[in-house]
């Protein structure tokens, strides 16, 4: 499956607009970071580019837009390297959308921040004001054009981030990761948008199902080189090569694991319960019991509203929702972080507004941006940080921390600097830095935020072993589907249904609740999985056709009918034990068949 | 009047809870002026200067530099001033200017009750700590003969807080009536080079994401467990926190810059802002500082 380097071919047969040569790349600190690469990028293309964290992806593209320059190489844009005029001018063509968009949001008003770019092109204020205004209108964010930067929300502010490239009018568009975090609403936005998008473009991200019906090029990096460049839906078919570069998300497509049939009998059984808890609304035994909980931010916006939720030791909850709906406030609120009003106790006792030591002592709450929680100089220390903040004698921490670790598949990483770990470890890390205080309730908020499929996959295998209550915040449904048996939708600071993740699945109506529509993942979902199970096989069988054909010095052609075996691509469907039906095909049916006139034919005339 | 004037012990109190009643006044007016503002989010659709004060105001149309000129030339002179009933009147006109350049009170009360805190301490320390000078008028709390509240330190006080208190207003019609980039850039057309008001500018921007992550670390340490005492692991937990928090504004400054020059930064701002001088900015100006300068007048008639 391999083809290193292979150039690739295809439809398009546009105009040269970036060649990459012999690429090489090294970080001030003498880590190769690129190595040999060669790439040829022509207008219209629609590249995903792929690979582990850390594989070199986001130096590439900063590559490809001048932010850095070649050690060894060259990268050619329209014919000519990047220095002088011809960088300046290259970077008003090409946009490119950083993973943080507080990184590229620096006006002071949505106004500034996206006119920047066209006043840099030189427009006129009056073309400058239709840009900002055609820009923002795209991306729904007209209302808002006054506002500060600062009082968006986090996806606002990223498509606020790509408003501001996309009035510039750029002719290649990069985007780093450009839905992480987003609820589906707004990743609908973002993928209408490209969809319509007429130029080339160029998308980092792991996540391989919003790619697929946007990307045909698939462009993989492992350790600073191109493994693969071909058709992105060759690569989505092979699972192999997936896996070998850490991009295999087939375990999402649950049904196929035997693991996942028998746990969710579990769950369902476990969920039937709770479906009976919720209806009888039994409190007495929760470990967390909130009533009438409300809060205000400083600004006099009601964020949350009347809030009763009663949860039980070893219950597994998810708190789902569109952004803004107050899922992280809450969170905060149960933390004892934010000064709410209403009454909550935690396992019995009564917790007062702001003053949460004695929910700290038994809660772990893994943060959306694992570096705020990420403040020591070594491994060992971020872990035992907790518990000696909680006084527990030195020993006792060691014993912790080393458990902690291990659960997390981190053990050997002690004296590790946190801030120099990939992507997905550090995230590992965050959660062994919880786990050490042994949580009775464990909080993930958007535990997969940033992880490529193989970080995931982990992630999910460790979540699953961990005895103990869980409040998961996430867009990402199969971590729902897989981790919990209960399921709050949130709206606009109020639960708006709360039912078993079963019935919450089954739900007709997800797509009228705001941020919870899935139907294009469910779409490509479907057609991965058909295409990784399209196999090749050989059966023996019967073919009608007609075609020239030699009987010793006799040469005709007529329809003949004859028996013969080679192999045929199918699509089908794996069963529950792992076995595979094939579709009913006619018996006779017409095909290439390279060579078979050259066969000997023997049959009746 | 000097000398020596015993008082009741009683007195001691509520001139120790001065400070406190200041502080406390300041955020029930915040508290007022907030519930007024409501919970409804502005309309972001329209520029927020236009927006804040519903309407605009003649200090609204005036030219950002002579503005700039003009309060800051304004602001020395208030602060030269040496007596409370001249810093009293300097502060009654700064709130009738504050009233017509319609700017919401929120927005004042806010930024003295930043300062309330610090300055509402001089009403009990200057007082207590002046020199004592033969001129002086000092309560003396019965028998507390050690503990002696000199008048002319309470005097001092007001006198200050009324000449900062004066400035702070000063500073909600300089700022509020213009977007931020404009004023900056009067400022850079008056001779501030023009990277360091661009710095300004992306300052204030971060500020914000600055705040927000610190607090957000904060959060991920207090969680965790951990709790401020003078102690050998609180220092050297501060000390990681503050160090992680320079190198996180260390990295996104380089992506910030490098965010910038994708956009196609070629190391200035780009700001078409232009500016027309008009008669009626050159009689505003005029206004202004002639108010300075007769306040500053009638402050040596009362000191002579």
């Amino acid at each position: 499956m391999h083809q290193h380097m292979k150039a690739a071919e295809f439809e398009h047969d546009n105009r040269l607009l970036m060649q990459v040569e012999s690429l090489a790349y090294r970080y001030p600190d003498g880590t190769q970071a690129l190595a040999g690469i060669n790439l040829q990028v022509r207008a219209g293309d629609r590249i995903a580019l792929v690979g582990h964290n850390g594989s070199g992806k986001t130096t590439l593209v900063k590559q490809l837009c001048g932010l850095l320059l070649p050690d060894a190489g060259s990268v050619t844009y329209k014919g000519a390297q990047f220095v002088g005029a011809h960088l300046a001018s290259a970077r008003l063509e090409i946009g490119l959308l950083f993973q943080d968009p507080d990184d590229q949001l620096f006006g002071n008003s949505l106004y500034e921040d996206v006119a920047f770019g066209p006043r840099n092109q030189g427009q006129s204020e009056v073309d400058v004001d239709l840009a900002v205004r055609q820009a923002l209108k795209a991306v729904g964010l007209e209302a808002l054009m006054f506002k500060p930067p600062h009082a968006l929300s986090y996806g606002q502010k990223k498509r606020a981030a790509l408003a501001g490239l996309l009035a510039m009018r750029p002719s290649l568009l990069i985007l780093d990761e450009p839905t992480a975090n987003l609820d589906s609403v707004q990743e609908q936005i973002f993928l209408d948008l490209l969809k319509n998008y007429a130029g080339t473009l160029i998308l980092i991200s792991h996540d391989l199902i919003f790619l697929y019906e946007l990307c045909e090029r698939a462009l993989v990096l492992d350790s600073g080189r191109v493994h693969h460049d071909y058709p992105l839906k060759e690569l989505v078919a092979h699972r192999p090569s997936l896996r070998e570069h850490g991009l295999d998300f087939s375990f999402r497509f649950a049904e196929s694991r035997q693991k996942a049939e028998t746990v969710a009998v579990e769950r369902r059984k476990f969920a039937h319960k709770i479906e009976l808890d919720v209806s009888a609304g039994s409190r007495s035994s929760a470990l967390v019991d909130v009533r009438s909980l409300s809060y205000r931010y400083p600004d006099g916006t009601q964020a949350l509203k009347e809030i009763d939720l009663a949860i039980k030791p070893s219950e597994r909850l998810a708190l789902v929702g569109a952004n803004g709906a107050g899922k992280s406030t809450l969170l905060m609120c149960l933390l004892g972080i934010f000064p709410f009003s209403g009454e909550y106790r935690f396992a019995g006792k009564k917790i007062l507004p702001g003053k949460g030591r004695a929910v700290w002592r038994q809660t772990g709450m893994v943060f959306q941006d694992c570096a705020d929680q990420l403040v020591c100089p070594s491994c060992y220390d971020e872990v035992a940080f907790a518990p000696r903040q909680f006084g527990v004698a030195e020993e006792q921490v060691r014993e912790r921390v080393e458990l902690a670790l291990k659960m997390v598949k981190l053990d050997g990483f002690e004296e590790r600097v946190p801030l120099h770990l990939s992507g997905g470890e550090r995230k590992r890390l965050a959660l062994a830095s919880v786990l050490s205080l042994q949580p009775q309730l464990l909080i993930l908020d958007e535990p997969t935020a940033g992880l490529d499929p193989q970080g995931e996959e982990l992630l999910l295998d460790i979540l699953s072993e961990i005895d103990a209550t869980l409040i998961l915040v996430s867009h990402d449904i199969f971590f729902v589907r897989e981790l919990t048996q209960r399921t709050l939708v949130m709206h606009a600071g109020e639960i708006a249904l709360d039912y078993s993740t079963k019935s919450f699945f089954a739900d007709k109506n997800l797509t009228s609740l705001n941020g919870l529509d899935y139907t294009y993942r469910d779409r490509c979902a479907l057609q991965i999985r058909e295409l990784q199970h399209r196999h090749e096989h050989a059966h023996p069988h019967r073919h009608l056709h007609e075609h020239s054909h030699r009987h010793g010095d006799l040469v005709h052609r007529h329809p003949h009918e004859h028996q013969h075996e080679h192999e045929h691509s199918y699509v089908h469907r794996h069963a529950d034990q792992g076995a595979h039906q094939h579709p009913i095909q006619n018996e006779y049916h017409e095909h290439d068949h390279p060579a078979h006139e050259e066969d000997d034919h023997d049959h009746a005339h | 009047m000097s000398g020596t004037l015993p008082v009741s012990v009683l007195w001691l109190l509520p001139l120790l809870l001065l400070p406190l009643a200041v502080y406390s006044g300041f955020r029930m007016l915040i508290g007022i002026a907030r519930k007024e503002q409501g919970a409804e989010e502005r309309d972001w659709s329209v520029p927020q200067i236009e927006f804040e004060g519903g309407e605009i105001s003649a200090v609204h149309r005036w030219d950002v530099r002579f503005k700039l000129a003009s309060f800051l030339l304004l602001a020395f002179l208030i602060v030269s001033l040496q007596h409370p009933q001249t810093a009293g009147a300097a502060l009654l006109l700064a709130l009738v200017g504050y009233r017509l350049a319609a700017i919401p009170w929120r927005r004042g009360l806010k930024r003295l009750l930043g300062m309330a805190g610090f300055l509402s301490m001089f009403l009990l320390m200057l007082p207590l700590t002046a020199v004592q000078q033969s001129s002086d008028l000092v309560l003396v709390f019965g028998s507390i003969d050690w503990l002696n509240f000199n008048l002319r330190g309470l005097d001092l006080a007001i006198l200050i807080i009324l000449r900062a208190a004066t400035v702070a207003l000063l500073m909600e019609p300089l700022l509020a009536t213009a977007p931020l980039p404009v004023t900056l850039a009067g400022l850079a057309r008056m001779g501030v080079p023009r990277r360091l008001t661009e710095l300004l500018l992306i300052t204030h921007r971060y500020l914000y994401v600055f705040l927000h992550e610190a607090r957000r670390m904060q959060i991920g340490m207090e969680v965790r467990g951990f709790r401020k005492s003078t102690s050998l692991a609180t220092l050297r937990s501060v000390g990681n926190y503050v160090g992680m928090l320079f190198v996180r504004s260390f990295e996104r400054t380089e992506r910030v810059h490098a965010a910038m020059l994708a956009r196609g930064y070629q190391g200035h701002w780009p700001q078409p802002i232009s500016f027309n001088v008009r008669s009626g900015d050159y009689l505003k100006a005029g206004l202004v500082i002639g108010i300075g300068l007769l306040l500053v007048i009638c402050d040596q008639f009362l000191g002579g």
